[in-house]
């Protein structure tokens, strides 16, 4: 049997693989659910606003790529924090990567299940969904990062098609307006946090950066990476008060896939159906990327990061994922109500690693550098 | 437990040199060499008296040397010889000193015939193989309406000629290895010094070095020793019987890897969307040829994707379906027994029933088949209430469009898939569908051809080189030769200065 090796390090990424990745990791499920919690027309303005202050964040990780750890890997981590820190916080790691993995996953069955097959038991589409991604992951990160370009390609023309409801004869200007809100409630604080957790993911990238090679322009890139996903926000979010309108947007729990529905076909009656599966392209992708992450953070935290991976060791955290997955599912995501906790949970908890993993890591380098 | 052990011997050649007990390297002499020919029927030892009383000894196998040749290029300047020396008497470009028996026993076996000097105590081979074989002729496996009708034969040589010819540069280079310990092929390597990556020669090199197997007899079970993925259904080698193809992947970085007594050569490193390329490409207007390879890319997955789509519709998603088209296709079904998976999957095997069996069948007899096959097969099909009138339909243009697939291996691989594909559209309707594309592309992007990745230039992803991808773009935009190659030059033109 040959050699089992997920973390080698046969190819280095450039760029561009940043930019697709920084982008694709920011349109998972929060970007589907997007329009119920923003609602006012003036929210374009914060989805703006909000995307120009994740570019701060996205400058700060770009410092950490552009540091002599970055390339080092685990390796660059422990001479900056030291090995107990760093196992403590891959052990705090762990329980982010599956309350995010949790939600998207769920959030993506949920909609397959509302959409496309009623009567599916979510449990056993969960396991099929996470069989194909520990196949992907299987094949080690080098593979994995690579996918990004299908899983990209396969995904963004999507866009495309929202172009239809800005012209359509029920759309007018009058839906975008009020474009200075009159009054700031707590539901709009709300929306400014989800915002800041949709664009939270490029965080994680920075457990990547040994598998990219292009150090110095790499802001530029997770810049375009950023500036595409606040575009394609800004986008979905003016489509959907074109087509539902601001008083009408907060009463689906899917605006955007309801939207596609409306989409017309000669061939196919219902477009919708195969959208939403074209969308697991790049589900399957960050799922992969994350289950590989939580082995990584797993071996890190049990102390056997120098030990050769092993199928037996990932094959048992691809398990434990699922049981966990499967209970939050059964437990939490079935009823409306956990669910929603789950998902404020998530709201926090991204906004959280967005903000404070990109902090730290520029101050942890800013410290270093003066010592 | 199960730790592998370490093969000992070589292989049955080996052995059966090494089970005679006679150590390597032994000197020649008339006595050994005739116990190595004992029990050969077509082994000549013939012995002939010279104009200087000395005894020349002649030993050869008859059914491997030209015998008219050997008639004027050796008998009759013996013959007719005052000379001492052997080798002034005969009349032939190459004569070579034997001195070992396992060098003249190589030799014999190659078509050579050896000639010893009893009084002087002195062998020598001359080469006079004979030269058995089919004329060039037209390649059936790439048909072509228009550019060069020429393909390779069984003959290496031959086949070496028919690329030099094409290519006459000395940077062209071969490299001869001898692989299976019984067949002992001859296998060529080429490449263009100073173009193709010298990293693709040094893993071909290895790759063939390491083959330790008895026989090869075609270049296929060559290419799955050298394989980087030995369970994957997509070839990883091109196999193609046309020069021009070959000297075209010469041209662009690639290696060919020629082997004896096959007319299919080697190309590689390749990538998935090389399969779809045909000689024709370079040859037609551009515009002609790009659409010509999206109506290409188009049929690949129609072929693949159209009959699990029918079951993922019929069995799942009724409600996709267009009214006025779901009228008549639950018409048609009303009547029928099986669910659509059944019917779908009762024809498939059917259709390659027939396609295997055209295949085998005598080209006068396979025009009868498909008569029977397309016409009675699937007219009775629907009469009897086991398919219904539109999956003939979809089936019809579904083998169609798998014909498109200008490689053979790639074509059969696609029908493979597309029995996964029908076996998760059953299950689970359209998302089953994409779950099999996912697996098919996630699968794709790990594949490696000589260590480059099989789905370059998609992934990963090289811009300039999809002006001849899904396209085949102008030829004079066409500047720089593929950046997934990496060729040692870049530029395919001579900069003026």
């Amino acid at each position: 049997m040959s050699e089992f090796s997920l973390f080698d390090k046969t190819s280095s990424y450039d760029g561009i693989y940043m930019t697709l990745m920084v982008n694709r990791i920011q349109m998972l499920y929060f970007a589907i659910i997007m329009p119920v919690f923003l609602i006012d027309p003036y929210m374009i303005w914060v989805i703006i606003i909000v995307g120009v202050l994740s570019q701060i964040s996205i400058f700060m990780l770009s410092k950490w790529f552009n540091s002599k750890y970055a390339f080092k890997g685990y390796g660059g981590f422990v001479e900056l924090f030291g090995e107990r820190m760093v196992r403590l916080l891959s052990f705090i790691g762990i329980g982010f990567i599956l309350l995010k993995v949790t939600v998207i996953t769920l959030g993506y069955i949920e909609v397959v299940q509302q959409f496309i097959f009623p009567s599916v038991n979510t449990n056993w589409m969960l396991l099929y969904i996470l069989l194909i991604c520990w196949y992907v992951a299987s094949l080690g990160m080098a593979n994995t990062i690579r996918f990004i370009v299908i899983a990209f390609l396969c995904t963004a023309w999507m866009l495309l098609l929202l172009l239809n409801f800005l012209f359509q004869p029920f759309a007018t200007i009058h839906d975008l307006f009020p474009l200075i809100p009159y009054e700031w409630t707590m539901k709009s604080w709300k929306g400014v946090l989800f915002i800041w957790s949709a664009l939270s993911g490029p965080e994680y990238l920075v457990l990547l950066s040994p598998w990219f090679n292009t150090r110095e322009k790499i802001l530029k890139y997770m810049t375009i990476g950023n500036a595409f996903t606040i575009f394609e926000y800004v986008f979905i979010f003016i489509a959907s008060l074109f087509f539902f309108g601001s008083h009408y947007v907060g009463e689906n729990k899917f605006p955007l896939v309801e939207m596609i529905r409306y989409l017309e076909s000669p061939v196919f009656e219902r477009i919708d159906m195969i959208l939403i599966s074209v969308y697991l392209f790049q589900f399957v992708f960050a799922i992969s990327i994350f289950l590989l992450l939580f082995y990584g953070a797993t071996r890190i935290t049990l102390k056997k990061s120098k030990d050769q991976t092993t199928r037996s060791g990932f094959a048992l955290c691809c398990a434990l994922l699922f049981i966990s997955l499967m209970i939050s599912n059964e437990l939490l995501w079935k009823k409306a109500t956990n669910q929603n906790i789950l998902l404020e949970l998530e709201m926090w908890a991204g906004s959280l690693t967005y903000l404070f993993v990109p902090l730290v890591l520029f101050i942890s380098l800013k410290r270093k550098g003066r010592v | 437990m199960f730790r592998k052990r370490k093969r000992k011997s070589t292989g049955v050649g080996d052995r059966m040199k090494n089970s005679t007990g006679k150590a390597q390297n032994t000197p020649i002499t008339i006595e050994v060499l005739r116990e190595r020919v004992d029990n050969m029927e077509d082994a000549e030892i013939i012995e002939h008296q010279t104009h200087n009383n000395s005894t020349i000894i002649m030993v050869y196998i008859r059914t491997l040397i030209d015998i008219a040749r050997l008639n004027e290029s050796v008998i009759q300047p013996l013959r007719s010889c005052r000379n001492k020396n052997l080798s002034e008497c005969i009349s032939a470009s190459k004569i070579t000193e034997i001195l070992m028996v396992e060098e003249a026993e190589k030799q014999l076996m190659r078509g050579a015939i050896l000639i010893f000097d009893t009084d002087e105590n002195q062998c020598c081979s001359v080469n006079l193989k004979d030269s058995l074989g089919r004329g060039i002729e037209t390649s059936e496996t790439e048909t072509i309406l228009y550019g060069a009708k020429d393909s390779f034969t069984e003959n290496l040589e031959q086949n070496i000629t028919l690329i030099r010819r094409r290519l006459p540069i000395t940077a062209l280079k071969t490299e001869k290895f001898t692989v299976g310990s019984l067949t002992e092929t001859n296998v060529v390597i080429m490449y263009i010094e100073g173009l193709t990556n010298p990293k693709f020669i040094t893993i071909a090199r290895e790759k063939i070095q390491n083959i330790n197997y008895d026989q090869i007899l075609d270049s296929s079970q060559l290419a799955a020793f050298m394989e980087d993925h030995k369970h994957s259904v997509f070839p990883q080698f091109q196999q193609t019987d046309r020069p021009d193809v070959c000297v075209y992947s010469l041209g662009v970085g690639k290696l060919t890897i020629l082997v004896d007594n096959t007319p299919f050569a080697l190309n590689a490193p390749i990538n998935f969307f090389h399969l779809f390329q045909s000689p024709e490409d370079y040859i037609n207007r551009w515009i002609v040829a790009s659409f010509l390879r999206i109506i290409r890319y188009i049929s690949f997955t129609l072929s693949l994707l159209m009959i699990p789509l029918y079951v993922a519709l019929t069995t799942h998603h009724y409600q996709m379906i267009p009214l006025q088209i779901l009228f008549v296709l639950v018409e048609t079904r009303s009547q029928l027994p099986l669910s659509p998976f059944w019917e779908s999957l009762i024809m498939l095997v059917t259709l390659e029933v027939i396609k295997e069996a055209s295949l085998r069948m005598p080209t006068k007899s396979g025009q009868t088949l498909g008569v029977i096959g397309g016409i009675v097969v699937g007219q009775a099909a629907v009469e009897a209430g086991f398919a219904s009138q539109i999956l003939i339909v979809l089936v019809g243009i579904s083998a169609i469009a798998s014909f498109l697939v200008p490689n053979y291996l790639m074509s059969k691989a696609n029908t493979l898939i597309q029995f996964i594909i029908l076996i998760l559209a059953s299950f689970l309707g359209v998302i089953g569908i994409f779950m099999g594309i996912i697996l098919l592309t996630v699968h794709l992007n790990a594949l490696t051809s000589l260590k480059q990745p099989y789905f370059a230039p998609v992934a990963p992803f090289y811009g300039k080189d999809w002006l001849d991808l899904f396209i085949r773009g102008p030829l004079h935009w066409m500047k720089t030769r593929s950046e997934s190659l990496h060729p040692l030059q870049k530029w395919r033109y001579s900069r003026r200065r």
